[in-house]
């Protein structure tokens, strides 16, 4: 009997300047990488709210990859450092909340750094896959059927 | 009106009985927050002197979020799914008096023009005993809304405390005298009942006084500040007995089902009279409150013959800006 | 309050402020927000260990006069908001009459009689006794046993937890959230016009109170007052399901303390958190 791996789905923001090119670099060398990632192009890093973040875990994502150009590199000059303090604060209330680490990346890779992004993202996929699917997040997902009581057992 | 005593154990044992059969049992909770259903016959609470809870007993028949029905998209088919009504049954026990009142008056707008299939399913799952109250403080009012401490309207049983020996417990209708035959070994009467004092609200207005001057003085100046406090959390709708009002949104559940839900509303909330051309006739929050004191004690009187307040005090104590209705009301009984 | 009633009446009298937010005590001891208009109604105004309420919310939902400042009165936590508010461009400095006042701890809730060594827990991490930014000082500073560090526990026990049992623990509490949206109207610090909650083309947090719809509701305004929360509290006091919100803030003030020794609402001049960067930020997680 054949029996599936799971297969980790990864979504991935990606600044258009930096890494979206270096990951068409990638593919124009033809280098070989694993599949999972999505990619989601934003102009900046700068754009990413951390509702993003958020929607992709509610929508099924196991793992998220955060990808932009390297400090002082920004197309838009200033706009990466301002996402660095945004990421350093927001990873410490996921771990707080209880969404593992593991499963939020953060990366800078340049235009020229084709290879870099494969290592990166194949780094990222092995990792989500040890840690399995985001059952807990998915689960709250299931709304549906559902008994239209809601009655809460006194908890002690 | 049916009287028997009945002592605590055999209530407890009653119980007992119930969970053994999959009844669901609702008590107020021991930290006072809620109701909660309970796994054990311990767990019961019939404390009378407790404060009424944060949040009232309408959130188990009018939940803060209610599918209608749900919705797959199967290709270029979309399938409807009605919502499941759950029909397991319900005892509340030790219902507050201003709690248990709400529901006849909630009944009213819920068969009104259109049958709210869930709110009477619940209803018709449901056995309510109330527990006459001996709490009391400066933001109850019941006495003023035509309620007591010991009203049992809304009940189907009720119980009063009597010294040490347990309760009188009295039968109220049809639903509850079949609850205490199926049962019941509820047949002891024995000397005379002693009802335990209890605490009357002082009446803090003349109802009908306040509903004349509602009547006549909506451009009155007396709005302009009173929401001038007020933070718009909506708090005191959402902790109301009977506060019903409910906003109805269509969301997904994943990417090919989707679901209709009732959600809780308020008239407080600054989005919820604005129109989509963008004009909101209550843009500021006096006009919200008008709205909220003349809904509770004048329409909905002049619509249904109910007021929609029973008096329990819930929103003023939990008003963060401290706003009393009691205290709003007893003004305009002085004009 | 000694000097409360005075100055009020003063500034009310020339005309330099044409509201002043303070408190009252109403018939059942009850303390709560006030806005006095004239020297009649500023007799009403007191303050005491049972001023709960952070006025500061306020200052962005009465209208603002066309002639003179808007009096507040507010202790040391409240000013940190007032100057959270200025910093953003919210009010203008020169547009408020703050009456700072020396505060000793306030009790845990209206009902609840004061004691020294049962203050609100904020009291605990108070780091604005007397308060930085005011007009004019009033009331005497006395030191207070700090209490119990109830919160500390709670946080250390939370931190010790596994990713499961730390989801598990806020799953239960976000259960109980009825979407109400108390916590975001009492705090000073939320004052969008449109609020992300209320976004509906396209929806980005789900207004139902289920537990998903939950999660993103608290996690973003958790996030959205990151480095901005000034720990006022009221978002928890105001909750009807008492859901402990500070501890998610307080995890955000103390990320805040840790990695750029910040805390808002100091000083006017101090650079805020969330607007500026440095170049030399932490960038260890980063690959």
């Amino acid at each position: 009997m054949e029996t599936t791996t799971f297969e980790p789905k990864i979504t991935a923001f990606v600044c258009n300047w930096c890494t979206y090119t270096g990951a068409d670099l990638a593919g124009t060398s033809r280098l070989k990488q694993q599949t999972n990632a999505r990619l989601i192009r934003v102009p900046c890093t700068g754009r990413i709210d951390p509702l993003f973040i958020i929607k992709a875990f509610e929508n099924g994502a196991d793992g998220v990859l955060i990808s932009g150009c390297h400090p002082g590199d920004c197309h838009y000059n200033t706009g990466n450092y301002h996402a660095r303090r945004r990421w350093i604060m927001f990873r410490e209330l996921l771990n707080f909340i209880g969404i593992d680490e593991k499963r939020l990346h953060f990366s800078w890779v340049s235009a020229a750094e084709g290879k870099k992004w494969v290592d990166v993202v194949d780094e990222v996929i092995d990792t989500v896959r040890k840690e399995g699917p985001f059952l807990k997040y998915k689960n709250l997902n299931k709304q549906f059927p559902v008994p239209s009581e809601q009655i809460l057992v006194n908890k002690e | 009106m049916k009287e028997v005593l009945i002592s605590y154990n055999t209530i407890k044992e009653t119980v007992a009985k119930l969970l053994n059969k999959e009844w669901n049992v609702i008590t107020p909770s021991p930290d006072g927050i809620r109701y909660t259903a309970i796994t054990s016959s311990d767990e019961i609470n019939l404390a009378g002197d407790q404060r009424p809870t944060n949040i009232s007993v309408k959130e188990f028949f009018f939940p803060k979020t209610d599918p209608v029905f749900y919705f797959k998209k199967n290709q270029s088919e979309v399938e409807l799914i009605d919502a499941v009504l759950n029909d397991k049954k319900n005892l509340f026990l030790g219902i507050k008096p201003c709690d248990a009142a709400g529901i006849p008056v909630l009944d009213k707008i819920f068969n009104w023009d259109y049958k709210d299939e869930f709110f009477n399913s619940r209803v018709n799952n449901s056995v309510i005993i109330g527990l006459a109250c001996s709490y009391s403080d400066p933001q109850c009012f019941c006495t003023s809304v035509n309620l007591s401490p010991d009203s049992t309207k809304g009940s189907d049983l009720f119980l009063i405390p009597v010294d040490n020996s347990g309760f009188r417990l009295q039968v109220i209708t049809e639903k509850g005298s079949a609850f205490l035959k199926e049962f019941g070994a509820l047949e002891e009467t024995s000397g005379p009942a002693h009802p335990k004092n209890s605490t009357v609200p002082d009446k803090k207005f003349d109802y009908d006084k306040v509903k004349n001057w509602l009547d006549n003085n909506f451009q009155s100046d007396f709005w302009k500040g009173k929401g001038e406090l007020c933070l718009g959390c909506a708090q005191c709708a959402f902790v109301c007995p009977v506060c019903h009002c409910f906003d109805i949104i269509d969301e997904s559940c994943g990417y090919e089902c989707g679901r209709r839900v009732k959600n809780w509303d308020a008239c407080q909330f600054g989005l919820f009279t604005k129109h989509a051309s963008g004009h909101n006739p209550r843009n500021d929050q006096s006009k919200r409150y008008r709205q909220r004191i003349n809904h509770k004690f004048k329409y909905y009187d002049d619509k249904f013959g109910e007021i929609l307040c029973t008096g329990c005090g819930r929103c003023s104590r939990d008003c963060v800006a401290g706003i009393d209705i009691g205290e709003i009301l007893a003004e305009i009984n002085t004009f | 309050m000694p000097g409360l009633v005075e100055i009020s009446k003063e500034i009310l009298n020339n005309k330099q402020a044409a509201y002043i937010i303070g408190y009252e005590i109403d018939k059942h001891n009850r303390v709560k927000p006030f806005v006095a208009h004239n020297a009649d109604e500023a007799e009403r105004l007191t303050f005491n260990h049972h001023a709960l309420n952070n006025l500061a919310v306020y200052l962005k939902r009465l209208p603002k006069p066309k002639e003179g400042k808007i009096g507040i009165v507010a202790k040391g936590c409240d000013i940190r908001a007032i100057v959270g508010l200025i910093q953003e461009n919210q009010v203008n400095r020169d547009d408020l009459y703050i009456i700072g006042v020396n505060c000793s701890g306030v009790a845990t809730d209206y009902d609840v009689e004061f004691n020294p060594e049962n203050t609100q827990i904020k009291c605990k991490y108070c780091q604005l006794k007397t308060p930085a930014v005011y007009d004019v000082l009033i009331g005497e500073s006395e030191e207070f046993p700090l209490p119990e560090d109830k919160m500390g526990d709670m946080m250390a026990k939370i931190e010790a937890m596994t990713p499961e049992e730390k989801f598990t623990f806020w799953s239960e509490q976000f259960e109980k959230c009825v979407k109400c949206y108390a916590c975001r109207q009492v705090c000073p610090l939320c004052y969008c016009e449109q609020c992300i909650a209320e976004k509906s083309v396209p929806q980005w947090v789900e207004t139902s109170s289920s537990v998903k719809g939950n999660f993103a509701w608290n996690i973003i305004r958790a996030f959205h007052l990151a480095g901005r929360c000034v720990g006022c509290n009221e978002c928890e006091r105001a909750c009807p399901a008492d859901i402990p919100l500070s501890l998610l803030n307080k995890k955000m003030g103390m990320t805040a303390k840790q990695e750029f020794d910040y805390s808002h609402g100091m000083a006017i001049d101090q650079p805020t958190l969330v607007g500026n960067y440095n170049l030399k930020d932490n960038q260890d997680f980063i690959k």
